[in-house]
């Protein structure tokens, strides 16, 4: 049953995490509206199952859900456009290469340079890797929310991190990370 | 412990994610080993980066009353009474307001012990996040408009600095109270979380070392120096929160 009461205490339990949903939402599709519109189908699914929540916590079942329709707004713009979902980023990617990763912040237009680089070399980031640095870095979740949101072991997290902060490390720092073992 | 299964592990230890015996042989290596050390401060420089530059997506202003529209609509069609508080329930809110009242009168006579102190802070801080719209009074990340806005408010000066460059965005500030004591809360926002940073009158002149812990799950930073008492309250971690409050010391002085 769906009564007002459940729908006050799935408020307060589940949508107020709806900032941190909607941080994940931009970052998996990175589309404005596309973010909206899987949230609202998110809300709606959560709401249903509410009673099945589940899970190290509220927040990590709620953003399982919001993953899960990020990666059904995905499919269903890829049978749209056959384009890769991560074109848009790479073409981003490549202007800010070709203007050059900014040096020293030493103006508001500097700063902004360098925000945008971050941004996109975060935007860059495979999916697999980008999604474990955005609900680590970002959502400051533990390794066993994560692993319930993105439905993999705490191994397969912590290999992901390491690999993704690797990535971004070269990029943003230049600085060569660990040794292959 | 050695270099190779130390950078398997490297992440999961700065996560706080391994267990307290593996992190103590992580940090005896680490102590004299430089070519992991470097490896380390790889990782601290990207934190560091992704914390003051990576950007936070937050909800559209619109997207709430959106979501809670639908899923409205989609209530079982039952007709959705609103409830009104009985009589009974309003003079019980009385009562426990009177009696409020007077413990305040006489909490205010008595020097606060200093875990009803870090507790009052926390108080004050949940209370303003309460309502967001009220958080700030003058909204500013300009340091030359908020710290003017005091004057002829209250009878010291206190020392607001952007933090920006280091991650801590300057938000604004208000009036607020701590203890019952008027106190100026000076708001910083560190990607989404918010960090409250009370300034009162001490009400002695001796100066107080930096004490950091825990209160029901948020971070307290509270000190003294210069005749005034800070308080900084945030649902940050600790550590972070102590490399805040370093941050405003060193800037007072």
């Amino acid at each position: 049953m769906r009564d007002a009461a459940t729908l006050i205490r799935f408020e307060a339990t589940v949508l107020i995490h709806l900032d941190a949903a909607y941080n994940l939402a931009r970052w998996l599709t990175h589309d404005e509206l596309g973010a909206q519109d899987a949230l609202q189908d998110a809300c709606l699914r959560a709401f249903r199952f509410f009673d099945s929540l589940h899970g190290p916590s509220p927040k990590a079942w709620f953003m399982a859900v919001v993953r899960n329709a990020c990666m059904d707004w995905l499919k269903n713009q890829n049978r749209r456009t056959p384009e890769d979902e991560s074109d848009d980023a790479h073409g981003a990617l490549a202007a800010a290469h070709a203007s050059g990763a900014p040096k020293t912040p030493d103006s508001a237009a500097a700063r902004a340079a360098e925000a945008r680089w971050v941004r996109e070399s975060i935007a860059a980031l495979p999916r697999e890797y980008r999604e474990v640095v955005v609900l680590r870095e970002l959502e400051e979740l533990s390794y066993k929310e994560i692993s319930a949101i993105v439905d993999v072991p705490i191994g397969t997290v912590m290999s992901r991190l390491a690999r993704g902060r690797d990535l971004l490390q070269q990029k943003l720092l230049g600085s060569r990370t660990r040794m292959k073992s | 412990m050695n270099c190779t299964r130390l950078a398997q592990v490297l992440d999961a230890y700065l996560d706080s994610e391994l267990d307290r015996a593996t992190g103590e042989e992580i940090a005896q290596h680490l102590a004299h080993c430089p070519a992991c050390t470097g490896l380390r401060s790889g990782r601290d420089a990207l934190k560091q980066r992704l914390r003051s530059q990576a950007p936070y997506f937050v909800a559209p202003a619109a997207l709430g009353p959106a979501v809670h529209r639908s899923l409205t609509a989609a209530l079982d069609g039952t007709a959705r009474r609103m409830r009104r508080p009985s009589w009974v329930q309003a003079g019980a809110l009385a009562t426990v307001a009177a009696v409020v009242s007077a413990l305040a009168g006489y909490w205010l006579a008595q020097p606060l012990p200093d875990a009803t102190l870090r507790e009052q802070v926390v108080a004050s801080h949940v209370a303003a996040l309460n309502d967001v719209r009220k958080l700030t009074a003058i909204t500013s990340v300009d340091q030359h408009v908020v710290k003017p806005w005091f004057q002829g408010k209250i009878d010291f000066a206190p020392v607001v600095r952007d933090l920006s460059a280091e991650g801590y965005a300057l938000v604004g500030a208000r009036l607020d109270h701590v203890a019952n004591r008027q106190a100026v809360a000076v708001v910083y926002r560190v990607r989404n979380h918010f960090i409250n940073l009370f300034i009162w009158r001490a009400a002695a002149d001796a100066p107080e070392a930096l004490a950091v812990s825990s209160v029901r799950g948020f971070g307290v930073a509270t000190w003294a120096g210069g005749g005034l008492r800070f308080g900084a309250a945030s649902d940050i971690d600790t550590r972070e929160l102590e490399h805040f409050a370093r941050l405003v010391q060193a800037q007072q002085s």
